[in-house]
């Protein structure tokens, strides 16, 4: 809760931005862009740090004196992380508010609803969704579309990569039945065939069940040397408090959203020693990094790392404001399209900032390296940040090696 | 502000056809149906899977609405044997039944992934407005087909004894009345509605996937036919109106309400909604549409 002083606060620092706004209305030109995020429904702790972070972007951007001679103006709506709600939050923002970009969505369900309407009305449109379709040509078939999340396909090479690394031979797969779950062990199954390997058992399960066990024991049947899972930390805490009890001794190989100190927490130093976790590493060391988790903490109170996708949504803002800038004054939704991978991609001068990326374009070329990822968009739309494999022994996570795909 | 008040009004007769098959089963024959999103999410999935093999809408419409209403069939059968309330949890977990299949049958469905790339209706139109105009004109006519259907069931004989069966059922068994048949009529007559109107949502938003039909869309349309008053035709439009009014308009609120943050903004947004619902059925509690003289 807030207290009076706090509240106060608030009121006065909203109502300087609203009169703010009002000033950049009457005066140059503004760039309008929507923050499309799930405040609310089942993306709601993770909406409110995205929103918040394209607003302390935006703010910076404009605090540089704006992108392409242009500040940005941002409109917020909440997708209630429903393809319907957000479809009509959608045609709002299009329709009524005017906006030339869709920013920070979020589940593939409302992404692939919504990438239609930004095709249609020809504007940009960025997500952190994990489904492979999202950039399929099909589906962005103006290249429009820019994901700033690692794909299922993606995370599914690592984790082979991994496997082969130590030397596993009979891997077993595990996945919570979503788009995200499936996607990972589906682009692993993929990448470890390939290689003439062969999953021997694949389990999916149905979400918020209070035991796994009986598909657990699906799988110790198969009797796997290592079982790879496209899982959440609510789930495979449990999973692996189960697993722990039947006294198995096989490995495990799990995704860094599923594996995290509050595992370890949960399950104790014991059942947790020598467990695989495959993580993409989100740009940690940066200089973007450390001026986003700045901005985090303050808007948040959390450190950045519990919001993994606030930060890819700082990023799509800086990415944005750079091709702005890059396209020049007044350069239409086409031209800056145009100039995302240029500014984003090597090569060019390595800049972690809007204001230091706006001085360096002057000179010539520069390469975005962000906060979320070195930010490199390939010809889909998709980024492919490295991964590290980490190992976890006596209740610490240990990082073993890199893994770049 | 055309394209979006067009799309307003697509949304809203989707579920004006989805409020006039509950108001048939709950506010005529007195059927407490949980479930009506299940026969909306046979409806949509059929239209989405014969619509990308190139099947003209109007068949694969008719075959939603017939492998809906022969879904509510076994259904009906079950309902003979439990009352009120019984039903309503039975009928509540067939529609998560209904998701869990479509979850899991992976090979037909594509499960979590969902149906991507459904043909807008009258594609021939293009993408603009012309074409987003006619789907509206081909959903109002459906709807006032629908309505004017009601309307004639509830006038003839088959409505008199609907009604009689929800107002006592027991009176109307030892009239020597089977009710039987009458409630699996029902229910299959309004789950073909909400097949039809799982048809159109379908081609209207593109992509379906199983998370889309969960039973708050049941709800939905429960507070919209309490809204518009139970068991009268025209409280299925009204009703339907004032909640997306309620859901759609309080996004303008924004312009009005100083000193929030956009964050806070969205959770008001939810809070506004709720109180004016409450606020409504506490000062309405028969429904706008409802009769003064009843209850």
């Amino acid at each position: 809760m807030m207290n009076r002083r706090q509240l106060l606060a608030t009121m006065a620092s909203t109502t300087l931005l609203a009169t703010a706004r009002e000033g950049f209305a009457q005066g140059a030109p503004t760039f309008r862009i929507a923050a499309l995020n799930p405040i609310t429904g089942s993306g709601a702790a993770y909406g409110a740090g995205m929103q918040k972070m394209i607003l302390a972007a935006v703010e910076e951007v404009n605090a540089a004196g704006g992108a392409g001679g242009r500040k940005i103006e941002v409109v917020a709506e909440d997708t209630q992380s429903q393809p319907q709600a957000g479809v009509l939050a959608a045609k709002k923002l299009i329709e009524i508010d005017k906006v030339q970009g869709l920013i920070g969505i979020w589940s593939s369900g409302v992404a692939l609803a919504t990438i239609p309407l930004a095709n249609d009305a020809n504007i940009l449109f960025m997500c952190t969704s994990g489904a492979p379709e999202i950039t399929n040509p099909q589906v962005n078939s103006k290249g429009l579309v820019y994901r700033f999340n690692t794909t299922g396909d993606g995370y599914g090479r690592a984790f082979a990569e991994a496997c082969a690394r130590e030397g596993f031979k009979r891997p077993a797969t595990m996945a919570f039945n979503n788009a995200s779950g499936i996607g990972i062990v589906d682009g692993f199954r993929k990448a470890w065939e390939k290689n003439g390997g062969k999953v021997v058992e694949a389990v999916v399960y149905e979400p918020n069940q209070p035991s796994y066990r009986s598909e657990l024991q699906k799988v110790l049947a198969a009797k796997p040397d290592v079982i790879v899972t496209g899982s959440y930390l609510p789930d495979t805490t449990i999973i692996l408090r189960e697993w722990f009890q039947t006294g198995d001794t096989q490995k495990w190989m799990l995704p860094g959203q599923a594996a995290n100190p509050d595992l370890i927490k949960a399950i104790g130093p014991e059942a947790s020693e020598g467990l695989f976790v495959v993580n993409s590493i989100s740009n940690e060391m940066s200089t973007a990094y450390a001026k986003f988790d700045a901005a985090y903490r303050k808007a948040m109170n959390q450190p950045g790392t519990s919001n993994i996708y606030a930060a890819m949504a700082w990023d799509m803002v800086i990415v944005l404001a750079l091709a702005m800038e890059a396209a020049g004054p007044n350069a239409n939704v086409a031209a800056i399209n145009a100039k995302i991978r240029e500014i984003a991609n090597p090569p060019g001068k390595q800049v972690s900032s809007f204001a230091e990326g706006k001085e360096a374009l002057k000179a010539g070329k520069v390469n975005y390296d962000g906060a979320s990822s070195a930010v490199d968009f390939n010809q889909a739309g998709d980024v492919l940040p490295d991964f590290d494999l980490s190992v976890i022994s006596k209740g610490v996570i240990t990082r073993k090696n890199i893994i770049k795909i | 502000m055309e394209a979006y008040l067009v799309a307003m009004a697509i949304i809203t007769a989707i579920y004006v056809l989805l409020a006039l098959g509950l108001n048939l089963q709950y506010g005529l024959t007195g059927l407490t149906n949980f479930g009506h999103v299940g026969f909306f999410c046979i409806g949509a999935y059929t239209a989405a899977l014969m619509g990308q093999i190139g099947i003209p809408w109007p068949i694969s419409f008719l075959a939603g609405a017939a492998l809906a209403a022969l879904a509510a069939w076994p259904l009906g059968l079950v309902s003979l044997k439990l009352r009120d309330d019984y039903f309503a949890i039975v009928s509540l977990g067939f529609s998560e039944i209904v998701r869990i299949v479509v979850t899991s049958e992976q090979w037909l469905t594509k499960g979590v992934q969902g149906i991507t790339g459904i043909p807008k209706l009258l594609g021939f139109l293009g993408t603009g407005l012309t074409q987003s105009l006619a789907v509206l004109a081909l959903l109002i006519a459906v709807n006032v087909l629908a309505g004017l259907a009601n309307r004639r069931i509830v006038r003839s004989p088959f409505g008199r004894m609907i009604e009689a069966i929800r107002d006592n059922e027991e009176a109307v068994k030892a009239l020597g009345k089977d009710p039987a048949g009458f409630k699996i009529q029902v229910l299959m007559l309004g789950a073909a509605l909400a097949g039809v109107a799982g048809g159109f949502y379908a081609h209207y938003i593109g992509y379906i996937v199983p998370e889309q039909f969960i039973p708050l869309i049941t709800f939905y349309v429960w507070m919209a036919i309490i809204i518009g008053g139970v068991g009268r035709i025209s409280g299925a439009f009204a009703g339907t109106l004032i909640l997306m009014i309620f859901l759609e308009g309080s996004r303008f609120l924004r312009g009005v309400i100083p000193f929030v943050s956009e964050v806070e903004m969205a959770s008001i947004r939810l809070g506004i909604i709720g109180l004016a619902l409450v606020l409504f059925t506490l000062y309405r509690p028969q429904g706008l549409m409802g009769d003064y003289t009843k209850r």
